[in-house]
């Protein structure tokens, strides 16, 4: 048995590799449905939106980059699904130069499947260079940050953003980051000058960051990671992305513990037996 | 399916699986992989930054718009880059002061009453609710405060350097210590499962594009990949 547990503890990682490969792979061929139950810090941003009268005006700040995209696009893809439905008006915008394609992308995507019209529905204004200032500059007046969208309308011949001055105007605010700006960006510079309500999606690595601010109602709802927004589809009965790679990302932490469990244990016995040997 | 889709897959399909390829040992096709990733995202930011800056909040202000007093931040900004020309480096302290001073102004008060002030008013709350008629209970969420409270008080005495750690100073920086590592637990926790979301969402692409719809592209340029990598080896092997 000693020498069965060194020779594990020995193994080449690459088996641990593969066995990681085929415990995602598997279940994404082969889905287990597993249950997903969903949090309260989600479900406060899905009622919160719930509330919002038809035509109120939603920011989503794309605040990623493609290193991202995994766990935020079927966030973001969520979220717009669930304001469209409500027939709420979009304002997309994003802190990262890297992530203006892609949000683009997403927004007009989402906006098209439900037949929503650019300039009245949603618009998109694209990079806000500055970080800080930039929100700063959004709160103050948003011409004068953006004097025209992504698409070169200039913002004052807008439908969508008639009456729309600054952030002050908007009825909620929502920033899927991935790290710095991100959603205390517009924490710190946005919402306690400017007094919108503000909610935030974020990686799962920055997750825990972002508790302290929900916990002080900094921020209304945390949708954290590819877990936050398959508990968001869930909520819209919408199956996505996110639901779908919910039972591998089940399976591989399952696998991970074991794995734990196993190393530890193999430990603690080749220390236990080592010591009973050299007594 | 378009042909621009269609390429698109083939190549995200084979960077992937060159990046994989590194998990076997470090080769020729992950280095590819590698400095292509870094080469495409240099210069994707590069022009995206160009455009969305340069031209539409500057010169287009500038030109078009006769927005002059743009020349300022420009010139500022151009300040900077003297960081290049030894003889003339001091003038770009100009632009670095005036960055420090503006970000400081903005930054301190905002950072101290987000970080500071709140967080200490939502971590000293009250444990008893007063309800009508002057009745007062405590609530589960009592329990909460009360962890909360403990938490940090603790972490804060295993910070505090001043005071020997012994007695009941030690039980108490000890206690610290647990909070700490449970801290530390559940952050690693989400960075397991955030790594976790990012091979998921590969693979899924992966086996997209495995289907015929896409040509194989999975099964092919993973056969190649392989193939590649034996050839590789046997290279290494040769005296």
């Amino acid at each position: 048995m000693h020498d069965l547990a060194r020779r594990l503890l020995g193994l080449d990682r690459r088996w641990i590799f593969l066995v990681i490969a085929f415990g995602t792979v598997l279940p994404l061929l082969y889905p287990l449905g597993l249950p997903i139950r969903v949090s309260p810090e989600v479900r406060k941003i899905y009622d919160y939106i719930e509330r919002l009268p038809p035509g109120g005006v939603l920011v989503l700040s794309f605040d990623f980059e493609p290193a991202g995209k995994p766990e935020l696009f079927p966030m973001a893809v969520a979220l717009l699904h669930h304001a469209f439905q409500n027939n709420l008006k979009i304002v997309g915008v994003t802190l990262w130069p890297a992530g203006t394609g892609l949000a683009e992308s997403i927004l007009s995507q989402v906006a098209q499947e439900h037949g929503k019209v650019r300039g009245i529905d949603y618009t998109f204004l694209g990079y806000a260079p500055g970080e800080a200032n930039a929100v700063i500059s959004m709160g103050q007046d948003l011409s004068a940050a953006f004097p025209a969208d992504h698409y070169g309308t200039k913002i004052t011949d807008l439908p969508i953003l008639q009456g729309i001055r600054s952030l002050r105007d908007v009825h909620y605010v929502i920033s899927l980051s991935v790290g710095f700006p991100g959603i205390d960006t517009w924490y710190v510079y946005g919402k306690e000058k400017y007094g919108f309500e503000l909610g935030g999606g974020c990686t799962a690595v920055s997750a825990p960051r972002f508790y302290p601010l929900l916990n002080t109602g900094q921020i209304n709802g945390l949708i954290g990671g590819l877990r936050g927004a398959a508990e968001y589809e869930v909520l819209l009965a919408r199956e996505g992305k996110a639901i779908a790679g919910m039972d591998a990302q089940s399976t591989t932490h399952f696998l991970i513990i074991v794995l734990l469990a196993l190393c530890n244990f193999f430990s603690v016995f080749t220390r236990q037996t080592g010591r009973t040997r050299y007594r | 399916m378009n042909t621009e889709t269609l390429i698109g897959a083939w190549v995200a399909t084979g960077l992937s699986l060159f990046v994989y390829s590194f998990l076997y040992k470090d080769n020729p096709y992950f280095k590819l992989g590698e400095h292509i990733f870094v080469g495409v995202s240099l210069g994707y930011i590069l022009t995206i930054t160009y455009h969305e800056v340069i031209v539409k909040k500057l010169y287009v202000p500038l030109v078009e718009q006769g927005q002059w007093w743009l020349i300022i931040p420009a010139l500022l900004g151009l300040l900077l880059l003297t960081r290049f020309l030894p003889p003339i480096a001091w003038l770009s302290r100009i632009a670095f002061a005036f960055i420090l001073g503006v970000s400081s102004g903005v930054a301190i008060p905002r950072q101290l009453s987000s970080f500071i002030l709140q967080q200490v008013q939502g971590t000293i709350k009250p444990f008893v609710t007063a309800g009508d008629g002057g009745s007062v209970w405590v609530s589960p969420a009592t329990l909460n405060t009360l962890l909360l409270l403990v938490g940090v008080v603790s972490v804060l005495v295993y910070f505090f350097f001043s005071v020997e750690h012994s007695g009941a100073v030690r039980q108490v920086a000890r206690l610290g210590i647990y909070f700490l590592m449970v801290s530390f637990g559940a952050a690693f926790g989400y960075t397991v499962m955030a790594r976790m979301s990012l091979l998921i969402d590969r693979f899924d692409e992966l086996i997209l594009y495995a289907s015929p719809a896409y040509g194989y592209a999975t099964l092919v340029l993973l056969g190649a990949v392989v193939a590649g990598l034996i050839w590789w080896e046997r290279g290494q092997l040769r005296p």
